[in-house]
């Protein structure tokens, strides 16, 4: 077969599975299941032979795969394929991290009555963030973009019936439809400056004319940002991913790990020769604020999800932090590596949650070491992972972005250092509390392990978050995105390794043994403001309130009372009134008739004899 | 005889049979109708794809009657890459509100007389090239919206909606009337004609005087934006759609309401373009009225069918946007988004009547949960919801991404408070729309709700989400019939101004 032929399998095979359940197999939960898994692992295989056949090749022009979609006047919309070291590694993450999802929610799932909605909602988000990975221009991407909005939007609402999963979902959609918005004017700017939307044609003018975008450049490069922030969850629009966590667990794996949130990063990478300095040094204070942000929030949630919530926000804004210092390698590195460990955590999170029959708050877990042993080693695994412990993948993703930073913006190395001191806090708060502390409550006591289904994505994971870091993963981005220039690589080293140590000793000391949290004993305040996540949601609230919901309420008013009010029944009654004052003339008295018919006879011969 | 004769014919030659079937067979009655509404959409399909796109600025199917010749009064059908795509719209949204009108329980056989005349009606507007059949056809179809409303609408305020509607209505057609007339009295005395095509060609050839242009443009504007529900002219168009008929709220707000945008487009933009670069500007921050303020009323609705209204008046907008950018990106997207649209505005008052049917209140508060109840309406609830907030995949997606490039180069920040419209306003009241109906817990109440599920019931939801999908994926089947034509639109059109900023390279 045509090896180009293979990206569109990669493609449309999910979409296909999507419509395929939605059509045929609505009733049979097996069949749906086995056909979403079917198409996400036949993608995988699909991406792994296009990734060996290609690797080290030259690679075609991607421009020869462009289908026209939309060529009206002077804008050409393209239907293409982009296809490098950069798309074929994401595909390779997407889908292989995304099978690993998809056979464990086949288990997780097993008892739900809407296992044919489910599986297709997540096909048709593969086959989105598929789409996000292989476009070929700006509006192609936003295409997909859009559809990656309302496939999660499908999922976070999966228990639609709970208040919470309907007001999670449509938070969802509408704060990344903020970002969409900046996302959408920036496209805009991009091509009326420069006349084109295809993303190779833009990086060749940039080029050749670095100068190309003018003075719009910046303000170009920042609102194309706004998309990131809203996908990828930065400041100000996170607050819609720790309330997505109202969706079933293998969905927050899918949007952590694999989907959505990675792709703001990769639209970054993607496009990251639309940046000028100064959009990227915003770009990294919003990554280095969103981490330190995140990072504090999740010491105070006791909600084992949204703990994982936070650290991905936290992760993310590393990420993001690392293309602004001029690192789209070392972001798409971390991606990676987190892509693996972070959806081992919530996998494993699943596993705890399914055998505590739903229990999600780690204050009635404990002593689940003994009983979960698989999902406890695992677990282990990816936190030490994220913590940055040599040698697993997460120690040398997160060691060079500390480097990156250390080399580039030392006020950014202190924040991200301190953040890795944070995360180690939380996690084996998490870890101590719910693994291997004291039993908190009778949940534990029911509980087994998870079936076969559930912990062999589990062992998977874990095994590629271990190898990760040796398989060359960075050097390949380095080769398509350019070698980052890091800083001292020892000091990054001693100063993450000493976070890490200072946070688990921490975290030990308060919670190896704790039945309860001892921070809001100590101090009330900071507690709360911390588990409330400094009030963002509350202030959202208020400035919505009284600014679009205002002026919402003033339009309605406006409408019913003035517009419609007086205008329309203001000329219904100056017609009604002239009438009745017509009818006074029709008095029915033949006197006043003759005595008018008169009167105009005298005053017509006045006005024509005068 | 023309292809198109058989499409307009056959409703109205249905109407006239079923004016002799008795009263009582009311199975007839219902086949009668549906058969002739099934033929036109048939027939316009096939007219649909037999159109040469290579001929697209040319009138195919074209049959000229002569009739008062004196006046210069013919009947002339015909379609360019412009009207071709509407009337196909129009065709298939009569079958599917043919199809929703089960309903109707009392008086079925006038109702069905009306919705025929009114169908015939829509679809002689959209494909006569001669402006007195143009006007004559669209009265044809708006007299029975009013009878429709007054006679099966349903809410207390029937009555006053269709006062209002009525009063509305009239006006808007009287001042597009005397426009209409005005253009015919400023052809020559010798080639007085009401054929469209000779008027356009001989104001092309002659441009007219400048200061008839500056008099009869806004005549049109105005008198086609009221039947549009140009802001601040709109307050008819929620009121009157929530006491509509269902079928009679699907064919007008889908189909009868386009037409005077098409009339903009097709008569007073080439044919004064004085008039155009005067009042294009105004339009534009006009449109700002339907997309941003009447987004923000809709957001503040409690009635399903309120909100539906208001979001179809906001959709309206973006039409006005693409036309009042005067660049063929605007005006093809325009149009995209009229049958869009078309096909978008029909699917959501059929699923609200439908909803109502099963309900007998339309108010979101009481509702609620419905999801699980009645799965096939949900899903095709969302998707209409999500169709009208703009998302990829259906076609109103297509037009309003061409809209929002087109308008760009002409008025930035026109375009930019629009975008926000669009993507946040618009999801804002389409999100709440579905969380207050479809999702949270069921009210014990509704139990009983049944689904769409029998085919009949579910043909004119999945024509009409298929023909959006059509076109959603595959916009070129309506972009390169258009955009030839837009193309010699916008040339007419900007005759007396400078040409639109041109960007763009190939890829």
């Amino acid at each position: 077969m045509n090896i180009h032929a293979l990206p569109w399998f990669i493609l449309f095979l999910p979409l296909a599975a999507a419509v395929v359940i939605t059509f045929f197999t609505q009733r049979n939960k097996t069949a749906s299941a086995a056909l979403s898994i079917a198409a996400v692992i036949t993608s995988f295989a699909l991406s792994v032979v296009l990734f060996v056949k290609l690797s080290g090749e030259t690679l075609p022009n991607p421009e020869t795969f462009n289908l026209p979609w939309l060529h009206v006047s002077n804008l050409y919309v393209d239907f293409g394929i982009k296809l490098d070291q950069l798309s074929i590694l994401m595909l390779l993450v997407v889908t292989g991290v995304g099978s690993a999802i998809h056979i464990y929610s086949f288990g997780y799932m097993h008892d739900d009555r809407a296992v044919s909605r489910y599986f297709a909602s997540l096909s048709l988000f593969m086959f989105s963030m598929l789409g996000i990975v292989l476009a070929t221009n700006f509006v192609q991407m936003f295409i997909f973009w859009e559809l990656v909005g309302v496939s999660s939007y499908l999922l976070i609402g999966h228990w639609y019936e709970r208040p919470s999963a309907a007001e999670a979902c449509k938070k969802a959609f509408l704060t990344n439809r903020v970002g969409d918005f900046g996302f959408l004017l920036g496209i805009l700017l991009v091509w009326s400056t420069l006349g084109s939307i295809n993303f190779g044609t833009l990086d060749d003018m940039l080029k050749a004319n670095p100068a190309a975008l003018g003075t719009a450049a910046t303000a170009a490069g920042l609102l194309v940002f706004c998309g990131c922030v809203g996908k990828s969850a930065q400041f100000p629009l996170h607050v819609w991913l720790p309330d997505a966590m109202e969706g079933p667990t293998p969905v927050s794996a899918l949007i952590h790990a694999a989907t959505m949130v990675a792709a703001g990063v990769y639209m970054l990478c993607r496009v990251f020769f639309l940046f000028t300095p100064d959009a990227l040094s915003v770009i990294a204070w919003i990554g280095g604020g969103t981490a330190l942000l995140a990072a504090l929030m999740a010491v105070q949630q006791s909600d084992i999800k949204r703990i994982l919530a936070y650290s991905t926000l936290s992760q993310l804004g590393y990420m993001v932090m690392a293309v602004g210092l001029g690192g789209p390698a070392s972001a798409m590195y971390h991606l990676t590596t987190h892509a693996f460990f972070k959806a081992l955590l919530f996998l494993g999170a699943g596993s705890v949650i399914h055998a505590l029959h739903h229990e999600q708050d780690i204050w009635k877990m404990g002593g689940l070491k003994a009983k979960l042993p698989i999902t406890f080693w695992t677990f282990l695994v990816a936190t030490l992972a994220l913590c940055g412990v040599p040698p697993l993948s997460g120690y040398f993703s997160k060691d060079e972005i500390l480097a990156l930073a250390l080399g580039k913006n030392q006020a950014l190395f202190a924040v991200a250092a301190f953040v890795a001191l944070l995360t180690t806090f939380y996690m084996f708060r998490l870890v101590f509390v719910a693994f291997t502390g004291p039993a908190k409550s009778q949940a534990r006591d029911h509980a087994h392990e998870s079936p076969a289904v559930m912990t062999w994505p589990l062992i998977f994971l874990a095994v590629l978050t271990v190898v990760a870091g040796f398989i060359g993963i960075d050097e390949r981005y380095a080769d398509v995105l350019g070698k980052p220039a890091l800083g001292n690589h020892n000091v990054a080293v001693i100063f993450g390794l000493s976070a890490f140590l200072i946070g688990l000793f921490a975290a030990w000391k308060l919670y190896a043994n704790a039945l309860s949290d001892p921070i809001p004993a100590a101090s009330s305040r900071l507690a709360s403001l911390l588990r409330n996540k400094f009030y963002f949601d509350e202030l959202y609230a208020k400035i919505i309130a009284c600014t679009q919901e205002a002026l919402a309420t003033a339009a309605d008013w406006f409408d019913r009372w003035i517009i419609a009010d007086l205008a329309v029944r203001g000329a219904h009654g100056t017609t009604e009134l002239t009438g009745r004052a017509l009818r006074l003339l029709q008095t029915g008295n033949l006197q006043t008739y003759a005595f008018l018919f008169v009167t105009g006879v005298v005053v017509l011969l006045y006005v024509v004899l005068r | 005889m023309s292809l198109l004769t058989h499409i307009l014919g056959w409703p109205l030659l249905a109407a006239l049979v079923l004016a002799f079937v008795p009263r009582n067979f009311r199975f007839l009655t219902r086949l009668v109708a549906l058969a002739a509404t099934f033929t036109s959409a048939v027939l316009a399909v096939v007219m649909f794809v037999k159109f040469d796109t290579a001929l697209a600025t040319d009138f195919q199917f074209v049959q000229i009657l002569p009739w008062v010749a004196s006046l210069g009064i013919s009947y002339h059908v015909g379609v360019d890459g412009l009207n071709v795509g509407l009337v196909l719209m129009g065709a298939l949204v009569a079958f599917a509100a043919c199809c929703c009108s089960w309903e109707i329980k009392e008086r079925e056989k006038e109702f069905y007389i009306l919705l025929l005349v009114m169908t015939g009606g829509i679809l002689g507007a959209f494909a006569s090239l001669d402006v007195f059949f143009l006007y004559f056809f669209h009265e044809l179809a708006l007299v029975p919206t009013f009878i429709m409303i007054g006679i099966w609408g349903r809410g207390e305020e029937k009555d006053y909606a269709t006062f209002k509607i009525t009063l509305y209505l009239s006006l808007g057609a009287l001042l597009a009337l005397i426009g209409l007339l005005a253009l015919y009295l400023q052809m020559p005395e010798d080639k007085r004609t009401f054929d469209l095509v000779t008027m356009t060609a001989h104001f092309r050839a002659q441009a007219m005087d400048g200061s008839a242009q500056q008099f009869i443009f806004p005549l049109l504007l105005f008198g086609f934006g009221i039947l549009v529900s140009l802001w601040p002219f709109h307050t008819w168009a929620p009121l009157g759609y929530g006491a509509a008929p269902t079928a009679t709220a699907m064919l007008h707000a889908g189909v009868l309401k386009k037409f005077g945008l098409y009339g903009l487009i097709r008569i007073a933009l080439p044919m004064m373009p004085e008039g155009a670069a005067m009042w294009m500007q105004w339009l534009a921050f006009l449109c700002l009225g339907n997309i941003l303020y009447c987004g923000l009323v809709a957001m503040k609705q409690k009635d399903l069918n309120l909100l539906i209204g208001n979001s179809s008046v906001a959709h309206m907008g973006f039409v006005f946007l693409g036309i009042a950018s005067l660049n063929v990106l605007g005006i093809t997207g325009a149009v995209l988004v009229m049958i869009a649209h078309g096909f978008l505005a029909a699917l959501s008052f059929g699923l609200s009547g439908y909803l109502y049917q099963q309900t007998k209140t339309l108010e979101m508060e009481k509702l609620g949960g419905l999801l699980r109840q009645m799965p096939f309406f949900g899903a095709a609830f969302v998707m209409a919801a999500m169709a009208g907030c703009g998302l990829p995949g259906f076609a109103n997606f297509a037009g309003e991404a061409l809209i929002f490039f087109g308008a760009w180069t002409e008025f930035r920040v026109v375009t930019i408070l629009a975008a926000w419209g669009a993507l946040v306003i618009g999801a804002v009241y389409m999100l709440r729309a579905v969380r207050s109906i479809l999702h949270g817990p069921l009210p014990q109440q509704w139990h009983a709700a049944q689904d769409a599920s029998t085919l009949w019931c579910r043909l004119p939801f999945a024509l009409l989400i298929g023909a959006l999908l059509l076109f959603g994926f595959f916009p070129v089947l309506l972009t390169k019939k258009i955009e030839p034509v837009a193309k010699q639109i916008v040339k007419d059109a900007r005759a007396v101004l400078k040409p639109s900023v041109t960007v763009g390279v190939k890829n």
